[in-house]
């Protein structure tokens, strides 16, 4: 007993310092929970909510569109898209065998959109096709048992409903870029769809409503549990447009086989009617996601159907400037109405000699007549009395030369020159024989449909120049709340009725008078005035660009009118490009828009069915039917 | 030896009280972590396996350890049969061959061999009581402790394997290795280490490379010490309530009902909670060593020592994974995270020490 307490002693000791030991051990594990716990409790707090609330995004309904009857243009659709959640996958190379042999996909393009998502955390769902059919979501939805792996989640999809129809007033809707997402400010995240021209890109915020977000408590699998709280989505508001379906599709139906764009509108209030490019495009592909053969197919079509020619593409106007500068002449007091010009057919002018479009000439005629039979030489010598200054006033004062305002994106102001313009930005001084040209509208005198259409509308409205519009109204659907668009005008220089008479009788003479230039295309329905116009191909581009095909160096054919002549309700420009005479490629769209906006029966002859022929590798794009012809 | 008197039979209610306390705790833990989940049930299974455990502790209590030790070789040897068994034709369960099953339940033999070694240790330094450790010891204590180590080390369970480590503490230091021998143990630890992350497994090596830097994998090996902290951080001073962890009820948690049940503890019940636990250990473990110190005789000492010390040395290392102060290794906290094995045999060690008390003063 003794020996084993001595011998106990240093053991006794060791012990004691293992008590000690343990004892601080344990306190400096507390501390250090401590520490966790109490120091830093509040950032693993922040932590924890972060893991378990996931913000979940409430994508809000898009506004409809539709035509100024109620006509709908632009829908939504459900569109169904097949997820892949990895977490519920037991073997992901067996469940890639399974949907690929159910569906029918491509298995190279599932297997590399599952390896790309690889890369994300394992509860974001990877998508692994779009668009799928009812009965592609039927076949997945019978095997949901088996494989939980697969969901098929339900998004809204943009459906224009007459496909290529008003593509350019309408636009579409992509991806947000990276330029658009940082510009927005925090609206818009990678992913998320924004308009993109036309009205789709004008009016993105009034139509894509707020979304909301529901903020939800997920499991460590990303599985919701339940949901902590919820802000609705605001729906996008409902657009009316100004547009009239019925006289669209007659202008998409004229267009078919033809290059070129017409704008028809509301003189008073600039409420666009109708608004054709063409060749167009379908702007259901963007929301289809395009195909890359589809969108080569697009860029390299020479005719740029995504270009809106009505306003991005500029041309010489021809022959329709004449009206605008007997209007200016009148209105500056410049000329007498019954001024008489002998026209011979040619007239020379500083050493140069121009001919009319009349090899025998007209003979006397005044300005009326010379509007009626758009006589050169009268022209000819009115612009050299206005001199390149007055011309470029008048002009300037139509709105030549500077956008319309119009609520399209990408419009071009078109080029109305001047002796300043000459020398500041042309860098050569003006020549007076280039006033002659620009007083038939040709030499560097750019326009655009659009500017043609308001202009046209500037001379009905006797100097007030609307600002053309798509905008109708919008429908907010919750609240009932109506907005409706403000008309806006500018002054133009005024003229006094009589005078206005004058140019108008001269129009009208154009259609309704033998030997008026646009007579084959007098209305027995509805009485037209208007103005042809022939621009002349001459650009260099242009002559790349026809290569070989004759038919590219044909003029271009201008027509601009309005109806009815006692009190005009709709003025029409038609453009076609190499259409060859106005009289013959452009006045015969508008007289049928006349007669279908004022009740009168269309008669628009229809292209024979051969010519109708769609290019195969690109579906949908109205390519300009005339390659298809020998 | 059985029925004598009662004024020299001691039954120490501090250590008996704070296993109990803290085996309830584990059952009201592992009910919270797998309410609602396939889990479900485990806690009444749990609590089974706690009163197998308690009729082990009585039952060690009342018998001679003594007797025990002087049987401790032939136990020690019986216990090493299953390990082999396990080695050569176990089936695995989550990849590692460490279970036997019983019908319905599976039992993990290492836990008793662990007990059978300690019963060994003891024995050895019964008779080994010079004022230096003899080098002859030293290589016995080594084979002793190696062998089962190095056969659960080959389950491959690692995390089982080291709680076997403290035993060789005990017969070294207790023992009275001398200070040279400490720096030769150091060298000899330093080179195997070296050479030991060779031996590794890659998933082992991963855990280890994570522990070092956890933020490098925060969805891997990396995810489970970061859910971890992130769940015993936001429970603050006072928790999220009972059944209320975000962390652990969503299952953000990895294995929560067994090596992170203090970390549900934590969420929870907060620092109150990690207090309370950690409290009842420090209690529990003080009271044993100072029972160590009263014990009859040398091998009682040595008992008491090797069972405090493995129970101790899981619950700090279990106690600093939570928080990433140790790698995952998947030792889990005694007493409290569920596994019958572990439960049932921490109660038989703490009745071997409860036992050592029982019968301080009586004259075998």
């Amino acid at each position: 007993m003794l020996r084993i307490r001595e011998d106990r002693q240093p053991l006794l000791r060791r012990i004691e310092v293992s008590r000690i030991a343990a004892g601080a051990l344990l306190s400096l594990l507390a501390t250090a929970y401590w520490f966790v716990q109490i120091v830093r409790g509040d950032y693993y707090f922040s932590l924890s909510e972060n893991n378990r609330i996931r913000a979940v995004k409430i994508t809000a309904p898009r506004g409809y569109v539709l035509d100024r009857n109620g006509a709908a243009l632009v829908e939504n659709e459900p569109a169904y898209t097949l997820h892949l959640y990895r977490r519920e996958a037991r073997d992901l190379d067996a469940s890639i065998a399974f949907i690929v042999d159910l569906l029918g996909l491509n298995p190279e393009l599932v297997r590399s959109r599952v390896e790309r998502g690889r890369r994300d955390p394992e509860f974001v769902p990877i998508s692994i096709a779009e668009n799928l059919g009812i009965e592609e979501v039927a076949a997945v939805e019978a095997r949901a048992v088996e494989h939980p792996e697969f969901a098929i989640t339900v998004s809204q999809r943009r459906l224009y409903k007459h496909g290529g129809a008003a593509a350019h007033v309408l636009g579409y809707l992509s991806e947000a870029t990276p330029d658009q997402i940082k510009n927005a400010g925090s609206l818009y995240q990678v992913g998320d769809w924004i308009g993109q021209k036309g009205i789709e890109g004008a009016y993105e915020r009034l139509l894509a409503g707020a979304n909301g977000e529901r903020r939800v408590i997920v499991d460590s699998h990303g599985r919701e549990v339940s949901e902590a709280n919820r802000l609705e989505a605001t729906p996008g508001q409902n657009l009316f447009l100004t547009l009239d379906l019925k006289l669209q599709d007659i202008a998409e139906q004229y267009f078919r086989d033809k290059v070129g764009s017409v704008v028809a509108l509301e003189p008073e209030t600039g409420e666009i009617l109708a608004l054709v490019s063409s060749p167009s495009y379908d702007p259901n592909w963007f929301t289809r996601r395009v195909t890359a053969a589809e969108w080569s197919g697009l860029l390299e079509n020479p005719d740029k159907p995504l270009q809106n020619r009505a306003i991005q593409n500029m041309y010489s106007p021809g022959s329709t400037f004449k009206p605008y500068l007997a209007y200016g002449a009148l209105a500056l007091n410049l000329v007498d109405p019954e001024m008489r010009i002998f026209c011979p057919g040619h007239a020379t002018f500083y050493g140069r000699e121009f001919h009319c479009h009349k090899k025998g000439g007209h003979g006397w005629v005044a300005l009326r007549d010379a509007i009626k039979v758009s006589c050169d030489v009268y022209f000819y010598n009115l612009g050299k009395r206005l001199g390149i200054d007055h011309i470029s006033e008048i002009a300037t004062s139509f709105g030549f030369g500077s956008p319309t305002g119009v609520d399209l994106a990408f419009e071009k102001a078109g080029l109305v020159p001047s002796e300043e313009w000459a020398r500041t930005r042309r860098g050569a001084r003006w020549y007076p024989s280039e006033t002659i040209s620009v007083a038939i509208g040709q030499g560097p005198v750019l326009v655009t449909t659009m500017q043609m259409a308001r202009a046209l509308a500037g001379v009905i409205e006797g100097g007030q120049l609307p600002t053309p519009h798509l905008f109708y109204s919008s429908f907010d659907p919750r609240t009932g709340a109506q907005l409706r668009y403000k008309t806006e005008s500018h002054h133009a220089l005024e003229l006094p009725p009589e005078k206005l008479r004058i140019v108008k009788s001269g129009m009208w003479a154009v259609v309704n008078e033998p030997g008026g230039t646009a007579f084959g295309s007098r209305s027995s329905g509805v009485e037209i005035g208007g103005k042809t116009g022939t621009a002349q191909v001459v650009g260099r581009e242009t002559t790349r660009r026809a290569g070989a095909d004759p038919k590219r160096l044909q003029d271009h054919a201008w027509f601009e009118g309005f109806g009815p002549v006692e009190d005009p309700k709709m003025v029409v420009v038609v453009f076609v490009e190499n259409g060859g005479h106005g009289n013959l490629a452009a006045a015969p769209l508008a007289k049928a828009l006349f007669e279908a906006r004022f009740g009168v029966g269309s008669r628009l002859p229809q292209p024979p069915p051969a010519v109708r022929a769609t290019a195969p590798d690109a579906p949908g794009i109205r390519q300009a039917a005339r390659r298809e012809m020998p | 030896m059985i029925g004598a008197l009662p004024r020299t039979r001691r039954l120490d209610w501090v250590v008996l009280g704070c296993a109990v306390a803290l085996a309830s705790l584990g059952v009201l833990f592992v009910a919270s972590a797998t309410g609602g989940t396939h889990y479900e049930g485990l806690a009444s299974r749990q609590a089974v396996w706690i009163g197998v455990g308690l009729a082990a502790m009585i039952a060690a209590i009342l018998f001679d350890y003594r007797m025990l030790l002087k049987f401790s070789f032939a136990i020690y040897c019986a216990s090493l049969l299953p390990l082999v068994y396990l080695l050569a034709f176990g089936e695995r369960i989550a990849n590692v061959r460490s279970w036997i099953r019983f019908g319905h339940f599976q039992f993990q033999p290492a836990e008793l061999s662990k007990i059978a070694t300690a019963l060994l240790v003891a024995y050895l330094f019964e008779n080994e009581d010079q004022k230096r450790l003899r080098t002859s010891a030293i290589v016995k204590l080594g084979a002793i402790v190696g062998v089962p180590a190095l056969l659960i080390f080959a389950q491959p369970d690692v995390g089982l394997a080291l709680t076997f480590l403290p035993l060789l503490f005990v017969g070294l230091f207790f023992g009275g290795l001398p200070a040279r021998g400490w720096v030769a143990i150091g060298l000899l630890l330093a080179v195997l280490a070296g050479g030991g992350w060779f031996l590794l497994k890659d998933y082992q090596r991963a855990r280890i490379g994570t522990f070092l830097n956890p933020d490098t994998d925060i969805l891997g090996s990396g995810y489970q010490v970061r859910q971890s902290k992130i769940a015993v951080g936001s429970g603050g001073f006072s928790g999220k309530g009972f059944r209320s962890g975000t962390q652990s009820q969503l299952r953000f948690l990895p294995v929560q009902h067994t090596d992170f049940i203090l970390a549900v503890i934590a969420e929870e019940w907060g620092f109150l909670g990690v207090i309370l636990v950690l409290g009842l250990f420090a209690a529990l473990i003080l009271r044993a060593l100072k029972l160590a110190q009263t014990a009859r005789d040398r091998g009682g000492v040595f008992l008491v020592l090797g069972l405090t010390a493995t129970l101790f040395f899981s619950v700090v290392v279990n106690a600093s994974m939570m928080i990433g102060l140790a790698p995952t290794t998947g030792i889990p906290l005694p007493l409290v995270s569920y596994g019958g094995s572990s439960v049932a045999t921490t109660f038989l060690g703490v009745g071997l020490i409860l036992g050592v008390e029982y019968r301080r003063f009586v004259n075998a």
